[in-house]
């Protein structure tokens, strides 16, 4: 009997097939509206959760113990366990497209791409509660969302009005829009800049937010669309739609270090523990391997139109059963 | 099998749009609707299969068990050219996309007073966790809502001087279930439309939704001796159900058998006719010759010219 009691949580831990066991992909597919678990050894689907109508983004709570997912269709947000993959909750907002917490975790941005909305929410992590705080109507397609380190300021790309928005978080007004190309999709905040990626083009706007103008342009393809900064301060890693590649720049100069070919459109990205890049790939119902060493990449199906993608480590879920959470930002 | 056709037609529409589309959009500069427009692409792919399957499943039984043989097949070819313009898919794809940029904005101005709006799936508890359930909800009141368009069809005068052209074919086959007025399409493409986005058919099965019923009109005009049995024609509609639909006496205000995909509608309302021996001549004995024997131009004026003067007389009346 106590050879049992010592065998179920180590079996109940660690060894049971189950999106709990080590490293799992959580793939967010828009047209077959679900959220996809996958092995990343196997690359075997592990858990389907359905979700309403269209979702797009996902996002991880500060406490890194709740997975945000929005069904942009379906305005609705599930609460997903990173660790299960059970569905702790499900609240119905209003077209949440895409959504990204505060470097601070006390905020949740959302965009609403179909209607032309951001909101800005106060989250509570205890309680898992959202509180609308303000809304705002930046332009025509509101799309991604970036932060100042001190989140003081959000800043959102508006797709269809060709801009950028800066929105004052304590005010919860829109305080300047600056113009930075046709469709802008993807930004981030960089070493006191902002970087977007101009979808109806083929490179990176640079961004000074203080000066409030575009002071470089990056060639890295065509739809060039979201840029993700590797972990350790590696390089920055752009996705480009139209010319399917994948494009590192340098995390200092900002100048173009390597280009990876990545059939099948390539669009959100994840990093394992080893720096390898997992993404989606939009037009060919595939995620990809990405390994920055050598080029080369792995694929593996999944469901139509993937387009968040999240790769849960083991860490996490070491750390949900030895040490208390601490906030992290995305 | 299934999983192979389906990764078939995604490689295929994956083609399809990274080397033709994507780049189009590039071109004008329309990236915005990019993704959108992976979905539509649906639509139009979706057009070109109906047409494939529906020949592949309708001629086979017309060449095996006709009901009329005709050496002159002229006007069939008429009904050809009517399936081809409305099968690609391109007026349920303008009426969907319009009812769903008006959506999007009501939805916004609804949640801006702090309601969001319900789907299915909300307002019955655990339907969103068997999606097979929702889609199967889904075709149901879609098809109630199409008996009823239907009923309205051959009630309202208006209409009737439309649908007229529907039923004026003499020689039925399979390619006549497209036979239609382009406002009588448009009408019943807002219909269809509107009804999925009310009840929040979710935008990538809706193409799914169409070819299932267009597949299942289609078969119930074909120009076949097929009955489903005494239980098979009350579950499902099948040639012979609707070709009584279809009958020269059965024209009109006075039709019978209005279902489109399930019967059980006409069972309710005590419109249906079952007699499984019944295989009528088909036509419409008031229809000018021109509703009959005109090309697609032709009775698209005709028909404009009757709802004119059907409504024109309802206002003089």
């Amino acid at each position: 009997m106590r050879r049992l009691a010592l065998v179920l949580p180590i079996l109940a831990a660690g060894l049971l097939p189950g999106p709990g066991r080590a490293e799992v992909i959580f793939v967010v597919n828009s047209m077959d509206p679900g959220v996809q678990v996958v092995d990343s050894e196997t690359r075997a689907e592990i858990r389907q959760i359905p979700v309403l109508r269209e979702p797009h983004h996902l996002a991880l709570s500060p406490a890194r113990d709740v997975l945000l997912v929005g069904d942009s269709g379906g305005n609705e947000i599930l609460f997903l366990d990173p660790t299960t993959g059970e569905v702790k909750k499900r609240e119905r907002i209003a077209n949440p497209y895409n959504l990204e917490f505060s470097p601070d975790g006390k905020t949740l941005v959302v965009t609403g791409l179909r209607r032309d909305q951001v909101d800005i929410y106060g989250w509570d992590g205890p309680t898992m509660a959202l509180t609308l705080l303000g809304r705002v109507k930046p332009g025509d397609m509101p799309s991604h969302i970036a932060y100042r380190p001190d989140s003081k300021m959000a800043y959102v790309t508006v797709q269809g009005s060709r801009a950028i928005a800066g929105i004052d978080l304590e005010t919860r007004q829109i305080i300047w829009t600056l113009q930075v190309g046709r469709e802008p999709a993807g930004i981030i905040w960089h070493n006191g800049k902002l970087l977007v990626g101009v979808m109806g083009a083929d490179y990176v706007a640079v961004v000074d937010p203080e000066a409030r103008k575009v002071e470089r342009q990056i060639r890295v393809g065509r739809g060039a669309h979201a840029l993700f900064p590797s972990p350790g301060g590696g390089p920055v890693y752009v996705t480009s739609r139209v010319d399917s590649r994948i494009t590192a720049l340098d995390p200092v100069t900002l100048d173009v270090m390597r280009t990876y070919d990545v059939p099948g459109g390539p669009d959100c990205i994840s990093f394992d523990e080893h720096g390898r890049l997992w993404t989606t790939l939009r037009w060919t119902r595939q995620i990809g391997l990405l390994d920055p060493e050598t080029g080369q990449v792995a694929t593996s199906p999944v469901g139509r139109s993937p387009h968040g993608i999240f790769f849960r480590a083991k860490d996490l879920v070491q750390a949900r059963n030895e040490a208390p959470a601490v906030p992290v930002a995305r | 099998m299934l999983d192979t056709i389906s990764r078939g037609y995604d490689a295929f529409t994956s083609i399809l749009f990274q080397n033709g589309v994507q780049p189009l959009l590039y071109a004008f500069g329309m990236m915005e609707w990019e993704e959108d427009a992976f979905a539509w692409m649906d639509f139009i792919v979706f057009g070109v299969l109906q047409v494939l399957v529906v020949y592949a499943i309708c001629r086979p039984l017309e060449a095996w068990r006709p009901v009329e043989r005709w050496d002159d097949r002229r006007v069939v070819w008429t009904d050809v050219t009517y399936t081809l313009l409305a099968r690609l898919g391109v007026l349920p794809l303008i009426a969907f996309v319009l009812l769903a940029g008006v959506q999007a904005q009501f939805d916004g101005w609804l949640t801006d007073m702090g309601w969001v709006p319900p789907t299915l799936e909300t307002l019955i508890p655990g339907l969103d966790a068997r999606p097979l359930l929702a889609f199967a909800l889904y075709i149901l009141i879609i098809d109630f809502g199409e008996y009823w368009r239907h009923r309205l069809q051959h009630t309202l005068p208006w209409w009737w001087a439309l649908h007229s052209i529907h039923h004026a074919q003499e020689k039925m086959t399979f390619w006549t279930d497209d036979r239609n007025h382009i406002i009588d399409d448009m009408i019943a493409a807002l219909w269809v439309g509107g009804l999925a986005l009310l009840i929040g058919v979710p935008p990538g099965q809706f193409p799914l939704i169409v070819l299932i019923m267009r597949v299942a009109e289609s078969l119930s005009h074909a120009n076949v001796r097929l009955s489903f049995g005494a239980v098979g024609e009350r579950l499902v509609v099948s040639p012979r159900f609707h070709r009584f639909h279809h009958g020269i006496l059965s024209a009109g205000e006075e039709g019978r058998n209005f279902a489109v995909l399930f019967p059980v509608w006409d069972m309710i309302f005590r419109t249906g006719d079952f007699r499984r021996d019944v295989f009528p001549r088909t036509g419409d004995p008031e229809a000018p010759a021109s509703l009959v024997h005109g090309g697609w131009w032709r009775q698209q004026l005709d028909g404009t010219r009757r709802l004119v003067a059907a409504i024109r007389g309802a206002r003089a009346g």
